[in-house]
């Protein structure tokens, strides 16, 4: 394999990723190169010492995941470690979607109740502005506390949801990795 | 078998080498792969997803220098954070080898 095949492979492999990402890593290799053929050494050499460029995409796809979640915990990050975990197929798929699946919903559900509550508290307390309908409840002030408990209950209750899935996220991140480094199949060079 | 653990014993200690590496002064990538290549049998190309990773822990930071011929240089550094792993993982390495040591001393 020459030059342009080995990058063209990584490239391939790395497609999806924010071009900035994809840039800084060919360059890496890139300059690999140049400095193999400084040193004497045919591009043939260097891409057979770097080794598979198919696999080396799946780990650095990875790294660059991981570090997405760590700098911005969007949904759409949490897609791309999942994705990215399924492609080191480090964590058995079968064992991950299920998983995956029950905590999603669990997620969903709590989340919608902490929804619901804000939406709840935001009510009761607009319901205290006098001259429109009468009081829900009772008094004036149990209906203020009422209002306040719900919508502090819902935001610190979301809040808390997302500390757990950031928890969740690098649990598997750190299993991934020790999985992947230690128990690859041992016909491949490491 | 033999082979196998051979290759994940290498792995394990593939990132204490390269911070042992660092230790010792800032150097670049290719330099690090053709010294871990040669002493370990890694494969070259995994020098970068180690960086990366090692980097996001915040045990490597990256500065570009200018080098004689060419374009700039990216540079490895050891950070503080670096440096302390660098210890602790010495010691377990030592820890470990020992008592293997005492282990295998048995039988052998």
């Amino acid at each position: 394999m020459n030059r342009a095949n080995f990058i063209a492979q990584l490239r391939a492999g790395l497609s999806g990723l924010h071009q900035s990402d994809i840039n800084d890593i060919i360059a890496d290799y890139e300059s690999h190169f140049a400095d193999g053929l400084a040193a004497g050494r045919s591009e043939d050499e260097v891409a057979e010492a770097l080794g598979d460029p198919a696999r080396l995409a799946r780990e650095l796809r990875a790294e660059v995941g991981f570090k997405r979640w760590e700098q911005q915990r969007s949904a759409g990050n949490f897609v791309g470690v999942v994705l990215a975990l399924v492609g080191l197929a480090t964590i058995d798929i079968m064992f991950l979607l299920p998983i995956l699946g029950v905590m999603l919903a669990v997620f969903f559900v709590i989340a919608l109740a902490c929804v619901g509550c804000v939406i709840a508290g935001a009510i009761l307390l607009g319901n205290l502005i006098p001259g429109g309908w009468d009081l829900m409840m009772g008094n004036t002030a149990l209906q203020t506390l009422t209002a306040i408990g719900l919508l502090s209950g819902g935001i610190g209750g979301g809040a808390l949801l997302l500390m757990i899935l950031d928890w969740v996220a690098r649990a598997l991140i750190q299993y991934a990795r020790l999985h992947f480094r230690l128990f690859k199949s041992a016909n491949e060079s490491i | 078998m033999a082979e196998s653990l051979q290759i994940q014993l290498k792995k394990g200690v593939l990132e204490m080498c390269v911070l042992a590496l660092l230790s010792k002064g800032d150097n670049y990538a290719y330099d690090i792969a053709s010294r871990m290549a040669e002493a370990v049998g890694m494969g070259e190309g995994t020098i970068y997803p180690l960086m990366r990773r090692m980097q996001n822990d915040g045990l490597v930071t990256t500065y570009l220098q200018e080098s004689g011929s060419g374009p700039p240089r990216k540079y490895y550094k050891l950070t503080k954070a670096g440096a302390t792993a660098l210890k602790a993982q010495i010691s377990d390495w030592v820890a470990f080898e020992i008592a293997v040591r005492k282990i295998l001393g048995e039988v052998t």
